[in-house]
């Protein structure tokens, strides 16, 4: 987790450091019914950006998504569109995970390891993560074209540093009863205030961890 | 320590199995690991009801009596491997209390399930596997995760329903993320089922019959005397006329939301037919059922069978046995950390048309469930459960028993599940 949330810092900074602009620093907090909401993707994007040409940039920061003691970790991967993604299996037991998503589709055998070559992906959008092994597992990467994102930590706070001028400010969660899970607003940098913002979540949610009980867990009728 | 050793000898006796199988494709020697899974229930139960099955009875619980008594009702292994990627197998081995074979298989399967990265999405199994009829039983060899007895349903395919064949579906994810599916089976060795539910009637238990097994008939109402040729235990698993049975049908569910079953079978039994003691028994019905997960963590499983079994040789377009069966369920599950609330209520019938009209196999009823359970660390359960079932069979007059009878039974359960 730790590990992933610095490669996000870490591709944050390379891109703060290829535009010679200061910058300010802009931070909120998002909420669900009162209680801070983790694994929220918040991304920035000028309002005149053209995202092809600031990809070109940079270049593309390898990231990864583990998979531990049956669970996707992160939960949540917010990328670049063009990133490398490596899967490790830190689990000794096998997993195999798909997705069927527009934005990526792929399958990847995982014994052990981590995989010589990550997946790129090279299409902006959702890309929900399953393993066919183990039905509860679901994970999410978010590809952006945005030069700014992050992700909310466990109390739901998030900052950016971004150069003055206007942005789209975009939020996603995976649960959120918006169009795509997406909501915004517009803001102009410096703010002099943090940003809250109140989420509503689908009643009903796959948490993507194990079942807390061994009898589902250990169990599957095939069907 | 020494349950690793146990599970390491039955992890050979497996591998000895699952090699047996020839597996298309990239199946590897080195790709065989195994998962050991289990369940271990103790129950003490009290009980005021008419004796069972396992007592040759009418009673609507599988055993009966008015009594108090402690027992050893399952011990279960599991045991899943894959065989490749697309490939797994799963074996069921159970120990029950008063089962025919004190150790033998529930289920024994192979599963084809390819990732598929379009919408579509094929899968099948393929061996010795329950229909797919039961939502409640979800859990580790079958168990239900809701209450210890099963609806009137689910124990009805616990005990006379297995496919022994091959299975294929297919689905179609939606973008919108349900899943809908079409499903086909062929079958055999299922043609005594039925026989039960005309002859005892609908009961609430939780017993899945095994590979070998063979299960009580009703004593002294009759049977023998008109059914000289049946013998005295049914075996749920026979093939009795050759006749490969089927069932199909559709599904949509969404993961965490919803799940919709429909399916028709039909065993294609030909009633006429008689080998070794064992009628055949032609069944056919159709079932419908419904998981919902509700807001509040509650959960709804409601579930509906309609059909008819028919035996003998056919006179004046009438068989000598040949009821039709319904039932009903509907439950209500709240789960709050690790507390589970469920509360069940049952509807079932049978009415028959036949021409033998000694041979009494109408009745109705209903029951009531409720089930609290406790699991701790994963792994240990503790539930107390509470049925009772009201119904009316006239045959049971033949028993010096009130055609009306009201079954209770009190149940605490401890459950290992490893």
């Amino acid at each position: 987790m730790a590990n992933c949330l610095s490669s996000i810092f870490l591709a944050i900074s390379v891109t703060t450091i290829v535009m010679p602009v200061t910058a300010d620093t802009v931070s909120g907090m998002v909420y669900a019914d009162g209680t801070a909401l983790a694994d929220v993707v918040v991304t920035a994007t000028p309002s005149n950006y053209t995202g092809k040409a600031a990809q070109t940039e940079t270049e593309s920061v390898s990231m990864a998504l583990d998979q531990k003691s049956r669970e996707f970790v992160p939960h949540v991967l917010a990328v670049r569109t063009g990133t490398p993604v490596f899967f490790p299996n830190s689990d000794d037991i096998r997993h195999h995970v798909y997705s069927f998503s527009q934005a990526k589709r792929f399958e990847l055998k995982l014994y052990k390891g981590t995989p010589k070559v990550p997946i790129v992906f090279n299409h902006p959008g959702i890309v929900a993560l399953g393993c066919n092994i183990h039905d509860w597992m679901l994970g999410y990467i978010f590809v952006t074209d945005s030069p700014y994102l992050t992700k909310t930590d466990v109390f739901g706070h998030w900052s950016l540093e971004l150069p003055k001028g206007n942005y789209q400010i975009v939020f996603w969660h995976s649960d959120s009863t918006a169009v795509s899970g997406l909501t915004g607003e517009s803001i102009h940098v410096p703010l002099d205030r943090p940003l809250h913002h109140n989420l509503n979540l689908k009643a009903r949610r796959q948490s993507g961890k194990p079942p807390n009980s061994l009898q589902v867990q250990g169990y599957k009728d095939g069907f | 320590m020494s349950m690793c050793q146990s599970i390491g000898r039955y992890e050979l006796l497996v591998k000895i199995v699952l090699i047996g199988f020839s597996i298309p494709g990239e199946a590897k020697p080195d790709f065989l690991d195994f998962s050991v899974h289990g369940l271990l229930d103790l129950r003490y139960q009290n009980l005021d009801a008419q004796p069972g099955e396992t007592e040759h009875g009418l009673g609507k619980f599988r055993s009966g009596g008015d009594n108090n008594r402690l027992l050893v009702n399952e011990a279960s292994l599991v045991l899943q491997s894959r065989l490749g990627w697309d490939w797994s197998g799963t074996i069921t081995l159970k120990y029950a209390n008063k089962q025919y074979n004190p150790l033998d298989l529930s289920e024994i399967f192979l599963n084809y399930r390819p990732v598929s990265t379009s919408a579509w999405q094929i899968s099948g199994r393929l061996g010795m596997f329950f229909p797919p009829i039961s939502l409640e039983n979800t859990g580790t060899a079958w168990s239900s995760p809701y209450t210890l007895s099963s609806s009137a349903v689910n124990s009805w395919v616990g005990e006379e329903l297995r496919s022994f064949g091959g299975e294929a579906r297919l689905n179609y994810q939606v973008d919108t993320g349900d899943r809908l599916g079409l499903f086909a089976a062929g079958l055999a060795k299922n043609d005594a089922a039925g026989i039960l539910l005309a002859w005892r009637g609908w009961s609430l238990g939780d017993y899945e019959a095994t590979l070998q097994d063979h299960l009580r008939l009703p004593e002294n109402i009759g049977i023998r005397s008109q059914f000289p040729r049946q013998a005295i235990l049914t075996q749920p698993f026979v093939e009795v006329d050759g006749k490969p049975g089927y069932y199909a049908g559709v599904t949509a569910e969404r993961a965490n939301l919803y799940s919709l079953r429909a399916l028709y079978y039909d065993n294609r039994a030909n009633p006429a037919a008689i080998t070794n003691g064992q009628y055949a028994w032609h069944t056919r019905f159709y079932s419908l059922g419904l998981k919902a997960e509700l807001p509040w963590d509650l959960t709804l499983i409601s579930q509906g069978m309609s059909g008819r079994t028919s035996m003998g040789e056919m006179i004046d377009s009438k068989y000598a046995v040949d009821a039709g069966f319904w039932a009903s369920s509907i439950l209500l599950s709240k789960s709050f950390r690790d507390h589970r609330l469920s509360l069940r209520h049952d509807r079932f019938g049978t009415d028959e048309n036949d021409y033998l009209p000694q041979d009494i196999n109408r009745e109705q009823g209903y029951a009531w469930t409720a089930n609290y359970n406790l699991t701790l660390a994963k792994r240990h359960q503790f539930n107390f459960e509470i049925s009772r079932i009201v119904s009316d069979r006239p045959a049971r007059v033949s028993l010096s028993q009130t055609s009306q009878q009201e079954e209770t039974l009190w149940q605490i359960a401890y459950r290992l599940f490893f």
